[in-house]
């Protein structure tokens, strides 16, 4: 799943969750298809980011997902010894696999003992 | 390594405080406000009215109480329904604040996020813990670290060789104030906190979000912005002027400690709230 600006939705993207105007009115559901003319009639009504199915799209500024991974345990260097911060880090890294890659991916890394 | 030597002790520190020239003083508005909150006759309608006068102060403060670092369900629409909602610590505390937090967004926009995210943290903690007022634990969260929004104000070089140091050294900036200035930004931000009359539910949370089991009544919301501290840091959302996760106090987290399902429904939690804060800033242009 990816949060994005509606000026990187493209035709074919799928939604992951319903599009809401800034005002909370949702337009379509989840698992709506984008097509072009959806994307406009989207932004017309003010919406302004898209949740969408898996990682379509790089923004400007973007990290790539190992190299926040890497991050993540440089961030925590300093905590090793701490059980429940252990123990949070790995949460966040299963929720950003999970978000990037898919359930599949996730157990993949599960059953080989990276995570 | 080169010795580092600042001419600022926590006298130095003191008495400079005592002057605060580059912060905003209190405006005018809130000692009015502190008078009438006195006074048990007083309505949030008449509260508010006065309040309504100003209007740019309006427009901001209802921009900051819609924004999703408190997270209200609905939407609030003036003054008096803030106050009713909010309660009074909670509007005179970003009335307080509110020019400080423009300030910081132009000059240090990672520790404005950092601020910010870890509102919306201690606001999401809050609520599944039952807090009366969560909103008002948020904003304890986002004034968490003015005491480095003072010295950065008011010490600029200090502050600059203090991150440089922090940097160098590889350590946190709290320990090297804590050997250097033998004074935290926890209990600097804790005096101003304090000199503008903010209730001890703040001011506690604000002095010992390091050390939150110091907190005396207040020691559950001390957690939780103690917490919120190291999530925000932990996923990496804005900086608090070094790159580490700060260590967990144990006593803290007896308070408020969750299981996995719930430490993994909180993370989404944030997650979300932080990518709506992505476009949030203060000003109301
Ligand atoms: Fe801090
Ligand atoms: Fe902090």
């Amino acid at each position: 799943m990816q949060r994005i600006p509606i000026k990187f939705a493209a035709a074919g993207m799928i939604l992951e969750k319903e599009a809401m105007t800034p005002e909370g009115q949702v337009l379509c559901g989840a698992g709506t298809e984008l097509t072009a003319e959806l994307i406009l009639r989207l932004e017309k009504q003010g919406v302004a980011v898209l949740t969408v199915q898996g990682h379509p799209v790089t923004l400007p500024g973007e990290k790539s997902l190992p190299e926040r991974l890497k991050e993540l345990d440089s961030r925590f260097s300093r905590v090793k010894g701490d059980p429940v911060l252990r123990a949070i880090k790995k949460l966040i890294a299963r929720m950003w696999i999970l978000q990037e890659r898919g359930e599949e991916a996730l157990q993949a890394l599960e059953k080989q003992g990276k995570l | 390594m080169p010795a580092i030597i600042l001419p600022m002790t926590r006298e130095d520190i003191l008495k400079r405080m005592e002057d605060v020239q580059s912060l905003p003083t209190l405006p005018p508005i809130v000692s009015k406000l502190n008078e009438m909150v006195n006074d048990q006759e007083v309505t949030a309608s008449r509260l508010g009215k006065i309040i309504e006068k100003d209007q740019v102060l309006t427009a901001k403060l209802l921009k900051m109480v819609n924004s999703s670092f408190f997270g209200f369900p609905q939407r609030i629409s003036t003054i008096p329904n803030a106050l009713v909602l909010l309660g009074f610590n909670v509007i005179k505390t970003l009335i307080v604040t509110s020019s400080i937090f423009e300030v910081m967004q132009a000059s240090d926009v990672k520790l404005f996020e950092h601020s910010l995210g870890c509102a919306a943290a201690a606001g999401i903690i809050a609520r599944r813990r039952g807090i009366k007022n969560p909103e008002e634990v948020s904003t304890a969260g986002l004034i968490h670290d003015l005491g480095k929004i003072v010295m950065r104000a008011e010490f600029p070089e200090e502050y600059d060789r203090i991150l440089a140091a922090a940097r160098e050294r590889r350590i946190s900036v709290r320990e090297v104030e804590e050997e250097i200035v033998g004074m935290g930004h926890g209990e600097i931000g804790g005096l101003l906190a304090s000199r503008w009359n903010l209730p001890e539910s703040l001011v506690l949370p604000v002095r010992f979000h390091h050390t939150p089991e110091r907190a005396g009544d207040h020691k559950k919301i001390a957690a939780i912005v103690h917490f919120s501290d190291i999530l925000v840091r932990a996923v990496g959302y804005g900086s608090g002027g070094d790159p580490w996760v700060p260590p967990l106090d144990h006593g803290a987290w007896e308070r408020i400690k969750f299981g996995k399902r719930e430490a993994e429904e909180i993370l989404m939690e944030l997650e979300e709230k932080l990518a709506e804060l992505q476009n949030f800033t203060v000003d109301i242009s």
